[in-house]
């Protein structure tokens, strides 16, 4: 029996060991490493390689990568592995993001967020490979024609309708990490083998399975690199107690991860260097341990009984491993920052939920991940929970003792509606229950889903500027849209809804069709054995993931701003159709203007919202989902999956707020867009529990691709035992009636200080005085001095 | 919220001046906490002067007003003014709220509703999903027992929803009226303010002594009571007062009690509506008066509980 005292649960207390890996990490000014991009490249410069199938390129180069990269055992550390030269650091796909990640290139330094290092050699380094590339990217070789091929690279640079992040790589899975810690890479090299031996040879099968082989090979030195380099270090070290961590290091390399684990810590060790191969094959974004509690936890069990592990090693390890993953940081140039937000690659940890049979999986290693996540509270990685009926006491009051404390960490997840969605979309339901996310919030069957969560995110409210203006933006006379009639001819809301789902079906064509050829170039040039042998079914179809191989197959696409064009259209009935406050044709010119009359603006502005429990208004932003989602679902994508919606932003609302015009519900031009499923910015008034009464009014079986829900709870009112219980109250109701994911964020002090200082940016932040709520901004000064106080006291 | 009228009501309406969701700490689980406007009571440290007087106000939110003058032509009873800071007169004003629907700026707020039972049972019925744990509606204010009439009809619609019902009151109502809505009410809060008749009468502007009586008589009644005491430093919280209070408690068989720490919140809001609060002279930091005081109950056998 495997339960552990309540005082090992409640250690969140850290090794001294811990403490400076993780200061060592954080006191590290991120940087870019040239070495992939500079070892990529010399492979590919030679015209015999680039001759050779793409599978095999992609093996050999990735090959050259881990073998010829630097590596580095650092003081303290337990796991080993580093995923750049830098400590913390980025890597560089110049085949991939190519040329647009190197417009930053002289600007990485310097810029304002999210500086990241570069010494000038490095910058010349990297300056000298660009011609190569210039014509080699994938971006640029998505399209065989050039006038295509120069509409597409001109779009996806302004991306008003569309942004398609698959043109930079695709990534985004939870790798099979079971199979690789229980069978290790020889046995996965092995069934390559035999399959290889049954294809023809030469056909693109016959060489999937030979690239297989090439980096299951190349993973399993990679470890032995370390092994080697741990066994000099130690016989150079000093400290006795040094030398014995290092031979431990090296007796662990020399097995993993090309033979089974052996051990609890074998098994963290095989999955971090695979996790850094595989963030050097497809693009290190989104390459998710997934579920870790689950596949674990054999190994802690076998070693607690064993006598060879103790839980507090075993909290040791696993932090070890986390401050690891922090060290890998995505280079993103300052266009890209803007869609994707800052240094955030979305490694994700899963904990909780059901197992195959549907039983509650919870167990000791969920409650040890939430302790370490508490305790580090580290950028990465990014962890989530998962809830459902049955979820026990113990680990829901965990989960939200620790938000309540303003850890902002884990994000929750339904298993009930998550599983009923999957399945919706043919997973099988064991397959369903075994879900993570990955990246942001995106639910994927861990080891099978080859999902593309993050394909492309589509700027929904523009489509209403274009149906009021005839397929136009406005103020120009060049058609970017499907002609629809007129506001003058239109006489009922019925008109503008066609002409807005004419709009929104006409751009998600067009993306479908570039969405194809993405796909295709991907196939072509991107192929990602690693990735595929950790996949369950590329082994078996023979057949890369970027081909379809892996058990399920979707992309998923974002759809942004979904608030604020239902609140837009509400407006629109509501004034035009229903009060008759103005015309269509007045409204348009307001819209057109840029609302030059303030009164005006100010009605539109006060009419009801999505967010504050009104059925009428919440309809139309239901209506919005609905009909993306409906028109979406009749594509199919080139890997023979579904196009699933996804309600989440990321910081693209911003990006394409500024890109937008204004529009009904009172939004200026420019003006950013709610974020993921949020009501438009502050205009939930009513409080949290309204604000989930009409988020419940979502069908989130529309949505495979995940949601965002952000709630922002002030401390106060979440304070003690009764805090708590309110917190779980919340989560419980909003689950039962059918929510997907929920995050929670307390307001700390320091957004409650920019509130005081720009109250524009926070117009309704509600707080807690003394028994009522209230708006911050309503507050005199000495009072928000107060709250200010008070939160501080209660962040401790 | 809703705004059902602001003209005195014909039928039995109640006057509200917010409906409060999600409030946690008044009660047990989440809840959605009623205020009802209008108190018997004037306590000099009063935190929520917006509850005091029983007819719907209007509160002038300065820092929004953008000097357009609409309200004025507006107002059938020329109780606007051009003074700077000042907008409106509130001895002339009525409270009819016609300034606020044409204030494009929220620089006027309409303070108090006159709801209809359903209609506010309709609005807290919204979040019954979330009554769980306990949870259900919790009547504030002002002093809700005032507006018993209303009571009478909103309470039996609550139960017959099968809500949990807390009462937060002064305890300053008449026991004929309130005695009827008892067997609706799960649970009391009864705040006592002092024990002196003569300190009393000075810090609330009324005597103590039906207070006390109708104390007498809910315990009688085998309700459930939570008794309460706002703890102003130098007002009520001298030994003296703890021990009459303790001992009141003892005679009627009652071992805890909840000490409310004082904040001074009051005082920004009563000038948004033209109340000007007497400064009150704390005597002591509120962390110090509550551990004293906690110490001076627990020395006469009363557990205190301290909320925040
Ligand atoms: S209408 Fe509003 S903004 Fe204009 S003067 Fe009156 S209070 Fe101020
Ligand atoms: S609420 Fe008062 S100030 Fe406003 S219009 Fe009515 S009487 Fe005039």
């Amino acid at each position: 029996m495997l339960s552990s005292t309540t005082e090992d649960r409640n250690e969140t207390r850290m090794t001294d060991r811990v403490t400076r890996l993780k200061a060592a990490v954080q006191e590290s000014a991120p940087g870019i490493c040239t070495e992939r991009a500079l070892i990529w490249t010399r492979y590919h410069r030679h015209p015999a390689n680039r001759r050779k199938p793409a599978a095999i390129q992609m093996a050999e180069a990735l090959q050259r990568v881990l073998t010829q990269k630097s590596i580095a055992i650092y003081p303290d550390e337990l796991i080993v592995g580093n995923f750049t030269a830098k400590r913390v650091g980025g890597s560089l796909y110049p085949e991939l993001h190519g040329l647009p990640m190197l417009e930053d290139l002289f600007k990485f330094p310097t810029r304002k967020t999210n500086p990241l290092q570069i010494t000038r050699r490095e910058q010349w380094d990297l300056l000298k490979i660009i011609p190569f590339w210039s014509r080699r990217w994938l971006g640029y070789r998505t399209y065989p024609t050039l006038g295509r091929r120069l509409r597409f690279i001109l779009h996806q640079l302004r991306g008003e309708y569309y942004l398609i992040n698959e043109s930079g790589g695709i990534a985004h899975l939870a790798p099979d990490y079971a199979r690789l810690i229980n069978d290790g890479t020889d046995v996965i090299a092995a069934e390559a083998r035999r399959r290889q031996a049954e294809a023809e040879p030469g056909s693109e099968r016959a060489h999937f399975y030979a690239a297989v082989r090439i980096i299951a090979e190349s993973l399993a030195r990679f470890g032995e690199r370390y092994a080697r380099r741990a066994e000099t270090m130690a016989a150079r070290e000093s400290d006795s107690v040094r030398r014995a961590e290092l031979k431990a290091i090296a007796a662990v390399c020399r097995r993993v991860p090309r033979q089974p684990a052996a051990s609890f810590h074998e098994a963290l060790q095989a999955v971090f260097l695979a996790q850094i191969a595989l963030n050097l094959e497809s693009l290190d974004n989104a390459i998710c341990p997934g579920r870790m509690d689950q596949y674990l936890f054999p190994f802690y069990a076998r070693d607690l009984e064993a006598g060879i592990l103790t839980p507090a090693r075993a909290r040791e390890l696993v932090a070890a491993f986390c401050i690891k993953m922090a060290e890998i940081v995505p280079v993103f140039s300052e266009r890209l920052t803007r869609i994707h937000g800052g240094m955030f690659n979305g490694q994700v940890v899963t904990v909780g939920g059901v197992d195959a049979d549907g039983r509650d999986a919870v167990n000791d290693l969920s409650h040890l991940f939430l302790d370490v996540m508490d305790a580090l509270r580290m950028r990465q990685p990014n962890f989530h929970a998962r809830l459902h009926d049955g979820s026990p006491k113990t680990y829901r009051d965990r989960i939200n003792a620790i938000l309540a404390a303003g850890s902002n960490s884990p994000a929750l997840y339904n298993d009930e509606i998550i599983v009923e969605t999957m399945c919706r979309q043919g997973y099988r339901l064991e397959d369903a229950r075994d879900y993570t996310g990955v990246g942001c919030v995106e639910p994927v069957s861990q080891g099978r889903s080859f999902a593309s969560t993050d394909a492309a995110l589509v700027n929904v409210p523009i489509l209403l500027e274009l149906a009021l203006n005839e397929g136009r933006r406005f103020g120009t006379r060049c058609r970017t849209g499907v002609p629809t009639p007129p506001v003058s001819a239109m006489r009922a809301m019925a008109d503008v809804r066609r002409a807005f789902e004419a709009q929104l079906e006409f751009q998600l064509t067009r993306l479908v069709d570039d969405l194809h050829a993405v796909e295709r170039a991907n196939r072509l040039y991107h192929p990602t054995p690693l990735t595929s042998m950790l996949l369950d079914g590329c082994l078996e179809n023979g057949a890369c993931s970027t081909a379809g191989g892996a058990r399920y197959n979707f992309s998923g696409i974002q759809c942004v701003g979904p608030a604020d064009a239902g609140d837009a259209l509400f407006a629109i009935e509501q004034a035009v159709f229903r009060d008759r406050k103005i015309s269509l044709t007045a409204l348009f010119g307001q819209l057109r203007d840029d609302w030059p009359d303030p009164e005006m603006r100010s009605y539109f502005l006060r009419l009801p919202k999505f967010g504050n429990d009104d059925p009428a208004v919440d309809g139309w932003t239901r209506y919005v989902v609905e009909r993306f989602n409906h028109i979406l679902a009749r594509f199919r994508n080139t890997r023979g999956g579904a196009y699933t919606t996804g309600l989440y932003s990321v910081t693209a609302h911003q990006y394409f707020g500024e890109l937008t015009g204004a529009l009904p519900h009172g939004r200026q031009q420019g003006q950013a867009f709610a974020s993921g499923i949020a009501p438009v910015n502050g205009m939930d008034r009513q409080g949290p529990t309204a604000l989930i009464n009409s988020v419940n009014r979502l069908d989130f079986t529309q949505t495979a691709n995940g949601i965002n829900f952000n709630i922002k709870l002030d401390p106060f009112t979440l304070r003690g035992k009764t805090g708590r219980a309110g917190l779980n109250g919340l989560v419980q109701t909003y689950f039962r009636r059918g929510g997907m994911q929920m995050q929670v964020n307390v307001l700390d002090p320091e957004m409650l200080i920019e509130a005081r200082d720009h109250p524009e940016r926070h117009p309704h932040l509600l707080v807690r005085v003394s028994g009522y709520s209230a708006y911050f901004n309503d507050l005199t000064p000495a009072m928000q001095e107060e709250i200010i106080q008070r939160s501080c006291l209660a962040h401790g | 919220m809703q705004l059902d009228d602001t003209h005195p009501p014909t039928s039995v309406k109640g006057l509200v001046f917010d409906v409060q969701r999600f409030s946690l700490h008044d009660g047990p689980g989440i809840r959605t906490t009623v205020f009802f406007k209008g108190c018997p009571l004037r306590c000099r440290w009063c935190q929520n002067p917006e509850s005091l007087r029983s007819r719907p106000e209007v509160a002038f939110y300065g820092e929004n007003c953008q000097a357009c003058f609409r309200c004025e032509a507006e107002c059938p009873h020329g109780a606007i003014r051009r003074t700077p800071g000042r907008r409106v007169d509130f001895d002339g004003c009525d409270g009819c709220g016609r300034c606020v629907r044409v204030c494009p700026h929220e620089g006027l707020r309409q303070v108090g509703a006159w709801w209809s039972a359903e209609a506010l049972v309709a609005e807290v019925l919204k979040d019954r999903d979330f009554f769980v744990d306990g949870g259900g509606v919790t009547l504030s204010g002002g002093e809700p027992f005032a507006q018993s009439p209303f009571l009478e009809k909103f309470l039996p619609s609550l139960k017959a929803a099968g809500l949990h019902v807390t009462v937060q009151t002064c305890g300053h109502f008449s026991w004929n009226h309130v005695a009827p809505l008892v067997p609706l009410v799960d649970l009391i809060y009864f705040d006592l303010k002092h024990m002196d008749p003569d300190a009393h009468a000075c810090c609330t502007g009324a005597h103590n002594r039906r207070i006390l009586e109708n104390f007498t008589r809910l315990v009688a009644t085998g309700a459930r009571i939570e008794p309460r005491m706002p703890v102003i430093p130098g007002s009520n919280d001298d030994r003296a007062n703890i021990r009459a209070t303790a001992r009141w408690l003892a005679q009627n068989d009652i071992e805890t009690i909840r000490c409310l720490p004082y904040h001074n919140l009051g005082e920004a809001k009563g000038r948004r509506i033209g109340i000007k609060l007497e400064p009150l002279t704390v005597t002591d930091a509120v962390e110090t008066a509550m551990a004293r005081v906690q110490a001076a109950f627990a020395h006469e056998g009363i557990h205190a509980v301290i909320d925040d």
